[in-house]
């Protein structure tokens, strides 16, 4: 009797033993959202060469002040938004045209954010092979959904 | 005939007198094929417990069941794995497109170009 129990106990420790080891040793990946960890994600998922990964990361780092200082001024752009539209509700009233002058920038800011992220993109999907250019711009559609249908 | 008296029957007298009382027939072949029953019963077959005390009790069963509960823990790592993983590419992904697209970096209802960001091409397949 006393074996039996012994074995079963031994079976159910190996198992979890098992389970819990590869976890770890699995989840021992990249991790963090600073631009380095984002792109030895991308090196890892989409399998780039040492040469494409230095391109790319060259890439990213060419445009990330340029597009950080466009955050910037997208933060800003929203903090005025909310200005008008506190005074609107407030005041009832709005200077039309000081809006109109904010709404112009604001359409050029966008605009500026599109290409910029655009080029961004172009240029490290030119990097890739076909196959991998697919999988970047897949990986990017997906983010973009919802988070419930994420997968 | 000789009208002496037997030594032997006051002795015979005297045992039936001293005589258990006897169970009537048909109670003491109940009683016996009770008696058999419960002898095997106790020696005959095993109880659960049992038979699996005896199959883990060879060495050979032992060593491949504890094989199999290792693999088994294995099998649903890597199932646990896999769903974690996906999570996680989905947040990385994310992640990465706040980088990249000044634009979603703080969630803005009266943006229009948070729907119309480059990072969501509309074809993917496209360089």
């Amino acid at each position: 009797m006393n074996r039996g129990i012994i074995v079963m106990l031994l079976g159910i420790i190996g198992g979890a033993l098992s389970h819990e080891g590869w976890l770890t040793y699995k989840q021992s990946g990249v991790s963090g959202s600073d631009l380095d960890a984002q792109l030895a994600w991308i090196k890892s998922d989409l399998q780039l060469t040492p040469e494409q990964y230095a391109r790319i990361k060259a890439i990213h780092q060419e445009s990330s002040p340029h597009l950080h200082a466009l955050a910037s001024r997208v933060a800003r752009m929203r903090d005025e938004f909310n200005a008008f539209e506190r005074q609107r509700t407030t005041t009832g009233e709005i200077d039309f045209l000081e809006f109109a002058q904010f709404i112009q920038e604001r359409r050029r800011i966008d605009g500026e954010c599109l290409q910029s992220t655009r080029q961004l993109v172009d240029a490290s999907a030119g990097v890739m092979t076909p196959r991998q250019r697919e999988r970047y711009l897949s990986l990017l559609s997906a983010a973009h959904r919802p988070a419930g249908s994420a997968n | 005939m000789s009208s002496e008296p037997d030594p032997l029957d006051p002795l015979l007298q005297r045992w039936s007198q001293a005589r258990p009382q006897m169970p009537a027939p048909e109670v003491l072949a109940t009683e016996v094929w009770r008696r058999i029953a419960d002898a095997e019963a106790a020696g005959g077959e095993p109880t659960l417990w049992g038979r699996l005390d005896a199959v883990f009790s060879r060495p050979s069963f032992a060593a491949v069941f504890i094989a199999a509960c290792t693999l088994f823990g294995l099998f649903l790592a890597e199932v646990r794995l896999s769903r974690v993983q996906a999570q996680r590419n989905v947040q990385l992904a994310q992640a990465y497109i706040r980088l990249i697209d000044p634009l979603l970096e703080q969630p803005n209802p009266g943006s229009p170009a948070t729907h119309n960001s480059p990072a969501a091409p509309a074809n993917p397949a496209s360089p």
